[in-house]
């Protein structure tokens, strides 16, 4: 890890000018950024701390409600505090389950949402500083597309980059239409669809975050059948580990009929997945299993699997059928 | 005044707590005298310290003074000086500046210390470690403007409020773990697991993976379980930090009593080679206290971020249900 200089926030205006530098980092929870800064594969020259900015505004870090019956995720609340909410998990299951099957009791403790939706991909050769990357370093190639690729995306790939987005939350927010609130040189909403990007041609940009931009919260609109949702994960084993397939749903059932649906994959995309496919498919149909069928038929319609990770495409599909069939039930 | 030297009684003097220095006979002590901008926290002065325990007694406690007249009575009047006093209140060893010379391998070899060759970490326990750093502690307490005055107030370009340090320099952190207040120069970059370890002598808590990916890190700060090693030391000033040698009396035990889960742990076999174990317990407790259901499956799920080489989970397992099912035992 390379020397540098800490800086502790003491309000956000402060927070702000001293990120302002390109080679500056914010830090909350750590358990993504220092995790790479020992591997070298981020190295900022000043880290700002923003866990301090709660101290002055105590709602950065809490879940709170919106007008209109949402509900308002401070930036640094933790991931075991939203969680565990009472109100996230009545009204919003399918965040809280989201937030418990990732991760570690201790680091749930430790992480943020405002640094959960920005973790990096765990692509074992983003994370070695020996092999070409693109996304590590722009230009150098993909050493994923043509090497071992079992855990990587299957959606949204680009001929740079297949690396998988790591979040589950993530996927359950953008299942959500939730909206990212930013500080920067003036406040603005960011759509969650428009927050995360493509790879393309430059993986290296995952988010229309501006440099110097800090998450002040995730607002969940209220969604009248949220209360019927599920995450469901699959992965190589029972517990604390990333997920190989995920699904996040929720659907508005009226006497067995669908009348709203939401789908979102996760696991299988290189930023999380929203099928609007899936939910045209679900909407106006009968709820069973031909028609969850249908809606994973459509939902991996473009999936693009490379030499190891083709099984993730039935995988995916059946985790998607089988999230559809418990929620439904 | 000259100082007394190695067999005489130590003079006696009140201390800042009120105490005489006689009344604290029974267990060896280190006396510390500094004089005006020594910062006994800097680690070079620390490794130092390293050089003081006798063998077979470990000094229990360290006094830093910069009582004038006291160190008058030493010999040590405006000079640093270290005296080590034996539980009969005599001095075993001392150190005056100006006077004694830096100590020679012939002189630790008669005060029976070990040495390694590359250091004296044999002759240095975790104990006598921790004890200096409290000193060092209350030392920087005793002069509150001197070590804050390194931290310079990082004036940003458009005129911000926040502190920093230019990068590589170590700046003092002051940590809250077990109870006691230490003061460590750290560079930015130490991770609080590097810092208890290495720094504070507290190594129980074990660097595995160094990644967040094994759990034997574990700690609890502010009475949540957290991974010592994705944390900065830096940023976990003003938070309540206890480590596995904290647990038990955290939770109220007091001489070498066990905390329950830890007691748990021994009686259903919880663990073999024992290098998860701290973390495993840490984890534990913490766990106790979350909202998780009753099943063997909830602890199983609870505690997926401690991994064990050794396979001891259905003992863990075990060991967690038995204190959830007596109520928890606390301590954080």
């Amino acid at each position: 890890m390379i020397s540098f200089d800490y800086i502790s926030a003491a309000d956000v205006e402060s927070a702000l000018r001293a990120a302002s530098t390109p080679s500056s980092k914010f830090i909350a929870g750590g358990t993504t950024l220092i995790d790479l800064m020992k591997l070298d594969v981020e190295r900022p020259t000043t880290v700002v701390d923003v866990t301090t900015l709660a101290r002055r505004d105590a709602s950065l870090a809490a879940v709170s409600e919106l007008p209109g019956g949402g509900l308002r995720l401070g930036a640094l609340a933790h991931m075991s505090d939203v969680a565990w909410d009472p109100r996230v998990r009545d009204r919003y299951p399918l965040v809280s389950q989201s937030l418990l099957l990732a991760a570690s009791g201790q680091l749930r403790n430790m992480a943020t949402m405002g640094g959960n939706i920005l973790q990096r991909t765990r692509c074992s050769y983003f994370r070695d500083t020996a092999t070409p990357c693109n996304k590590r370093d722009p230009g150098s190639g993909c050493s994923a597309i043509g090497g071992f690729n079992r855990t990587h995306a299957i959606l949204g790939t680009s001929e740079h980059c297949i690396a998988t987005h790591p979040s589950d939350l993530a996927v359950a927010l953008a299942a959500l239409d939730t909206t990212v609130q930013v500080r920067g040189t003036a406040p603005r909403s960011i759509p969650f669809a428009d927050f995360h990007l493509l790879p393309g041609a430059h993986p290296e940009v995952e988010t229309t975050l501006r440099p110097g931009e800090l998450i002040t919260s995730i607002d969940l609109p209220a969604v009248s059948f949220a209360k019927r949702s599920l995450y469901l994960k699959v992965r190589d084993r029972a517990s604390y580990a990333f997920a190989l397939a995920a699904a996040a749903v929720a659907v508005d059932l009226q006497g067995g009929a669908i009348r709203g649906a939401r789908v979102a994959l996760g696991g299988v995309g290189t930023k999380p997945w929203r099928s609007h496919e899936a939910e045209a498919v679900l909407v106006g149909k009968r709820a069973t299993e031909a028609t969850f069928r249908a809606a994973a038929n459509a939902a991996l319609a473009g999936a693009r699997p490379h030499k190891d990770n083709a099984f993730k495409v039935e995988l995916a599909k059946r985790t998607l059928v089988r999230a559809l069939t418990e929620v439904s039930a | 005044m000259q100082p007394p030297n190695i067999g005489d009684i130590a003079p006696d003097f009140v201390l800042s707590t009120g105490r005489w220095l006689s009344d604290v006979r029974g267990a060896p002590v280190i006396l510390a005298f500094h004089e005006p901008g020594w910062d006994p926290a800097r680690a070079d002065e620390i490794e130092g310290y390293r050089h003081l325990i006798q063998a077979g007694e470990e000094p229990q406690r360290v006094l830093v003074s910069n009582d004038e007249p006291a160190a008058a009575l030493y010999g040590a009047a405006r000079e640093s000086a270290v005296f080590v006093l034996d539980g009969r209140g005599r001095i075993a060893w001392r150190h005056v500046a100006g006077i004694d010379p830096v100590e020679s391998a012939a002189e630790i070899a008669a005060l029976g210390l070990q040495t390694n060759g590359d250091g004296v970490r044999t002759a240095w326990s975790r104990r006598g470690f921790v004890a200096t750093a409290i000193g060092a502690a209350v030392a920087l307490t005793l002069e509150p403007t001197f070590g804050r005055a390194q931290t310079a107030a990082a004036q940003l370009p458009s005129g911000g409020t926040t502190t920093g340090a230019a990068v590589g320099d170590a700046v003092p952190v002051t940590l809250n773990v077990n109870g006691q207040t230490i003061t460590l120069n750290l560079e930015p970059r130490v991770t609080l697991l590097d810092a208890l370890r290495e720094y504070a002598g507290l190594t129980g808590s074990k660097k595995g993976c160094d990644h967040g990916q094994c759990g034997a890190c574990t700690v609890h700060i502010d009475r949540r379980r957290t991974l010592s090693c994705l944390t900065f030391a830096v940023m976990q000033q003003d938070k309540k930090i206890t480590t596995i040698e904290g647990l038990a009396a955290s939770a109220g035990a007091t001489g070498d009593s066990l905390h329950p889960m830890q007691q748990a742990f021994i009686e259903h076999d919880g663990f073999q080679c024992g290098y998860c174990t701290s973390g495993q317990i840490m984890s534990a407790t913490a766990m106790v206290g979350e909202p998780w259901g009753p099943g063997d499956d909830d602890v199983r799920e609870a505690m997926s971020g401690n991994i064990c080489r050794c396979g001891a989970y259905p003992g863990i397992v075990a060991a967690v249900q038995e204190v959830r099912r007596n109520g928890g035992g606390q301590g954080r």
